[in-house]
């Protein structure tokens, strides 16, 4: 067996990055890629954030359809206290469920909102999960002892650290903390590809993916000195000396990219995407603060007691929000400062705080228009550009888990959910924040080479892997087949096979009524069974 | 399902013990280790823990308000303290537990 489709994505890739970068020679085997391929700006959905982005890649559908809005999650409907999301938030099928319950193997590496793993044929490697948490999350079981044979395997650099983590949107203390930071994203990469080399190579799928995701926390934290064009020159060495480690970082990524294209050879179509865009911000709105400053929120005294310094965002602490607010006083807050968006407290029951249910809508019209009334104090320009409703843009099963509100800032900038003496402050220095246009590339048999079609959208991508791999596409998938990056010819002679609807499944296995055998009803039903569904 | 509280602390004993020996872990884990403190786990690993113990038992519960809780009273938690939580939820009435459904996937 061998690799028929590689998906790489680049979390946060941009054009406005990469291009500069293939022009100064750092990525030559990128500019040779795209020109021997196709390339497209890739439009993300609304927020452009991580978890909801790569979900929607993953399932060509929209995040009211399949129910990620954000790295965090009320508990339950009612419930203040949020978790962090998983798998089980994912409420369709993915390109990985897919291509598996067709018969083909699946090796997937470091993409969200794959813990707990689901029970495809392959390999599943999650992103998100902690370093020390590891071992629990690979699938099949089994795995993590082959991975931890491969040379230089390091599980604490392969996943996550949540203190580094951090750091890519609060900052570092020092210029001293950046070297460092940059280099272990470099090892990340490597240990990233030695791990998708090894089950290659023992191992192979039919699909397999690995997001490479330092991209995004570089340009987080290292705008600065990968655009100085945005700023000010770079002017000290010490300056000088982190734009060349940040470069270093490309073109190692570059190397890498061209020996995941050498190991699957050239019939094997190979993909490139990223969930979102990049570009400067300057500045952060605290939107808490400034509720509170509008009466929609009233801090508790906890949150004037105890200490809420040395954060910018308030991103290190899940839980926070459930003790900094006075509940009995509040109607609008935000809890986290992932998603940009704002929760509005409904009295359901008409005895609790919070806005009544008949005053909802002109509550939140009022909340709106103040929104908009937030200005630059300097220039006069409206901070917030635009308001999503939850209807506008969540429609589908799942927006009731999402915000009320989801606010676009005129910079890209996430929000500060801590208290805060003003509610617009300059950053101390300029950083990378998401912008809604991120990248696509294909190469392969069969794609048109040198060519750009303009741009996609990030729901194109899962019809596109699909049919690469000639798994049929599902009817409810609301992307599209990237037809423009194939030889017309190529389309004539193998046209898109689409499939009909599956309904929901329960661990892998459906529950609707499409196309299933009476063995797989018994199965489904002794799961329901199990669950107390049905006596 | 039914587990009994033994039941549940061995499990989570087993789990957190084949864990700590990835990190290099060397002292003793016992029900009084504290998952903090001790373990040097963040909040994010007590998160995923309670993802993985929902997961093995098919039992949804509340691990963010419990989070919270902790949170809010700044302290530590202790694994003892984590299996009783497990327990009450676990085996509370069957019909007030919320079954994990893991759909489509």
């Amino acid at each position: 067996m061998s690799v028929k489709t590689l998906l790489i994505g680049l979390d946060g890739a941009t054009f406005s990055v990469l291009d500069p970068l293939m022009e100064q020679g750092v990525m030559p085997f990128l500019r040779s890629f795209l020109a021997e391929g196709a390339r497209a700006g890739l439009r993300t959905i609304v927020p452009p954030l991580t978890p909801p982005a790569w979900t929607s890649l993953m399932t060509g559908r929209t995040p009211g359809q399949h129910g990620v809005f954000d790295f965090f999650r009320m508990e339950s409907d009612g419930s203040r206290a949020i978790r962090f999301f998983n798998s089980n938030d994912v409420q369709c099928e993915t390109i990985w469920s897919l291509a598996s319950s067709h018969g083909m193997r699946v090796t997937t590496l470091n993409f969200p909102a794959m813990f707990p793993a689901p029970r495809i044929s392959g390999h599943v490697i999650p992103g998100w999960v902690p370093w020390k948490q590891l071992r629990l999350a690979c699938w099949p079981e089994g795995l993590f002892e082959k991975l931890k044979s491969i040379p230089g395997f390091n599980q604490r650099e392969l996943a996550m650290d949540i203190k580094l983590e951090e750091k890519a949107t609060e900052g570092c203390a020092s210029y001293e903390e950046y070297g460092p930071w940059i280099d272990l994203h470099s090892r990340r990469e490597q240990n990233l590809f030695e791990t998708l080399r090894y089950l290659i190579q023992n191992e192979p799928s039919e699909l397999a993916a690995v997001l490479f995701d330092g991209v995004d926390k570089l340009q987080h934290l290292c705008w600065r000195f990968l655009c100085p064009e945005d700023d000010r020159p770079l002017e000290t060495e010490q300056e000088l000396r982190l734009r060349d480690l940040c470069l270093d970082y490309f073109r190692k990524l570059d190397r890498l990219l061209e020996q995941l294209c050498a190991l699957v050879g050239p019939e094997a179509t190979v993909l490139m995407a990223s969930d979102h865009g990049f570009g400067p911000t300057y500045e952060v709105f605290h939107i808490n603060a400034w509720l509170e400053m509008q009466g929609y929120l009233t801090w508790s005294e906890a949150a004037h007691s105890r200490d809420t310094e040395g954060a910018l965002l308030g991103v290190g602490q899940v839980a926070r929000h459930t003790w900094l607010l006075d509940w009995t006083r509040t109607k609008a807050f935000a809890t986290t400062p992932t998603s940009n968006g704002i929760y509005i407290l409904v009295n359901e029951d008409g005895n609790s705080p919070g806005v009544c249910p008949s005053e909802y809508l002109s509550f939140r019209d009022r909340l709106m228009d103040d929104l908009r009334t937030v200005r630059d104090p300097d220039t006069r320009e409206p901070i917030v550009k635009e308001i999503w409703t939850r209807e506008d843009a969540f429609n589908g099963p799942h927006s009731h888990a999402a915000p009320d509100l989801t606010l676009i800032l005129r910079d890209g900038g996430l929000v500060s959910i801590l208290p805060a003496a003003e509610a617009v402050s300059r950053r101390p220095m300029i950083a990378g924040a998401h912008r809604p246009v991120g990248i696509f590339a294909a190469r392969g048999p069969n794609i048109r080479r040198g060519t750009s079609v303009g741009e996609l959208s990030i729901l194109d991508v899962a019809p596109t892997v699909l049919y690469s791999l000639g798994v049929p596409v599902p009817f409810e998938m609301q992307g599209r087949l990237a037809e423009e990056i194939y030889h017309a010819a190529a389309i004539e002679a193998r046209p898109l096979q689409k499939a009909e609807a599956r309904a929901p499944s329960v661990n892998g296995k459906s529950v609707g009524t499409a196309r299933l055998t009476e063995e797989d009803e018994q199965i489904i039903m002794e799961r329901l069974r199990e669950l107390g569904y049905v006596e | 399902m039914k587990t009994n509280r033994k039941e549940i602390l061995d499990y989570v004993l087993k789990t957190i013990e084949d864990l700590a020996h990835d990190w290099d872990y060397s002292s003793a884990i016992t029900p009084d280790s504290l998952l903090f403190t001790e373990l040097g786990l963040e909040s994010l690993d007590v998160v995923v823990l309670g993802t993985a113990i929902q997961e093995h038992y098919r039992f949804q519960m509340p691990f963010a308000e419990f989070l919270a809780e902790l949170g809010r009273e700044q302290r530590d938690v202790s694994i003892a303290e984590l299996v009783d939580f497990v327990d009450k939820y676990l085996n509370a009435d069957i019909r007030e537990a919320e079954p994990v459904t893991r759909l489509s996937q």
